[in-house]
């Protein structure tokens, strides 16, 4: 049964024709060209002959009686019905809701949006309160100063201006006058 | 009354896709015996095949409102019991073929033990058997694929390039590719 080794190849060029040939996958035109080929060409007739005995085996031929088949399509109806009959359920569950489904839907879900919304601003709220009772005593304090100094600091600003102004009057601007003029008539 | 089983595949499917299911009963038994042996020859176990057969009717079944008609029901088909075979092979890597070695599983012995070989032919040809389909499970799963569906189920290369969504030249030279390397592994044997 067994045969000399090296593997004996066929020509390359004909090679993936000698398997769609072996199939009978090819017009007439390449078949005659191939059968051409196969008449002087030792090698492609050991190949194709290969084939001709190894691929028939390598299917599965095996015979099922026909109980075997009686059990096969019962089983596939049996698992087809149970398929239907989840979803059957399925649309006889949905399908009287089907009309007043989607409004109650998008009705149930601005609520929901809302609420959160509202849940979610008073956290905020909470957050930034809670995050203003983290500071420590000594730092918010060290604020206050600050805002104290920035005021004082100002007040004294305006103390030099009006000195300067009380040493070098200058004269009134235009506008001043009309303004003055406008007071005195109110 | 229709006579169901004088309706064409389409004409079926139509009926199904309008809400009477009771018209996929024909599809089933048209196709039954199909959809387990290509199941049987990608896994190599008869309940195993069964049962991924029968979920491939339930998936086409559940889905027959996604058939376009663009192609014809059975490459639809096919490709459904296809593709579920490749998830359970993804799934259970090596399991089913390495369960060739087992007494009850190799499908391949027990066809041969049914043969008037001499025990010394069966236990070669037994061993071929297990080359070859050791080499089919070495190989790409497209090539495996599209030799399985031309050698073992005879579909043509026009309609396998269908269910694998590919090309006729693609799947030529899958097939070459495939039926060269079984050559190779079995050459001893021949």
């Amino acid at each position: 049964m067994e045969r000399n080794l090296p593997l004996e190849c066929a020509c390359k060029s004909f090679e993936e024709d000698l398997v769609l040939y072996y199939y009978g996958e090819m017009n007439d035109t390449e078949r005659g060209r191939v059968e051409r080929h196969l008449s002087n060409c030792a090698a492609c007739g050991r190949f194709i002959g290969d084939l001709r005995r190894l691929l028939p085996q390598m299917a599965n031929s095996e015979a099922f009686a026909p109980s075997f088949w009686d059990s096969y399509y019962r089983q596939t109806m049996a698992k087809l019905a149970r398929r239907e009959q989840k979803e059957s359920w399925w649309r006889d569950l949905l399908a009287p809701a089907r009309v007043w489904m989607l409004p109650a839907f998008g009705t149930a879900a601005v609520a929901v949006l809302a609420i959160a919304l509202v849940f979610n601003k008073g956290d905020s709220q909470r957050f930034s309160d809670r995050s203003m009772g983290a500071i420590p005593q000594e730092i918010l304090a060290d604020a206050n100063q600050l805002e104290f100094f920035k005021t004082m600091d100002m007040l004294e600003a305006l103390s030099k201006l009006e000195e300067q102004v009380d040493q070098n009057p200058e004269p009134k601007p235009e506008r001043s006058s009309r303004l003055d003029g406008m007071q005195a008539n109110a | 009354m229709i006579d169901q089983e004088k309706l064409r595949d389409e004409e079926l499917v139509a009926l199904c896709q309008q809400g009477q299911g009771e018209y996929f009963e024909p599809l089933v038994r048209r196709y039954m015996e199909k959809a387990f042996r290509i199941a049987l020859d990608f896994t190599r176990d008869v309940e195993t095949a069964k049962d991924l057969s029968q979920d491939a009717f339930v998936r086409a079944f559940s889905n027959i409102r996604q058939f376009d008609g663009r192609s014809s029901f059975y490459t639809w088909f096919y490709r459904i019991v296809v593709n579920i075979c490749l998830d359970y092979a993804r799934r259970k890597g090596r399991v089913a073929w390495e369960s060739l070695d087992g007494p009850s599983e190799g499908l391949g012995e027990r066809q041969l033990a049914d043969t008037s070989f001499s025990p010394d032919q069966e236990a070669i040809a037994s061993e071929a058997k297990r080359r070859a389909h050791e080499t089919l499970e070495a190989m790409p799963k497209k090539q495996r694929t599209a030799f399985l569906l031309r050698n073992h189920q005879g579909l043509s290369i026009a309609d396998i390039a269908k269910v694998m969504k590919t090309t006729e030249g693609t799947v030529r030279v899958y097939l070459h590719r495939a039926v060269a390397a079984l050559r190779q592994s079995l050459l001893e044997f021949v």
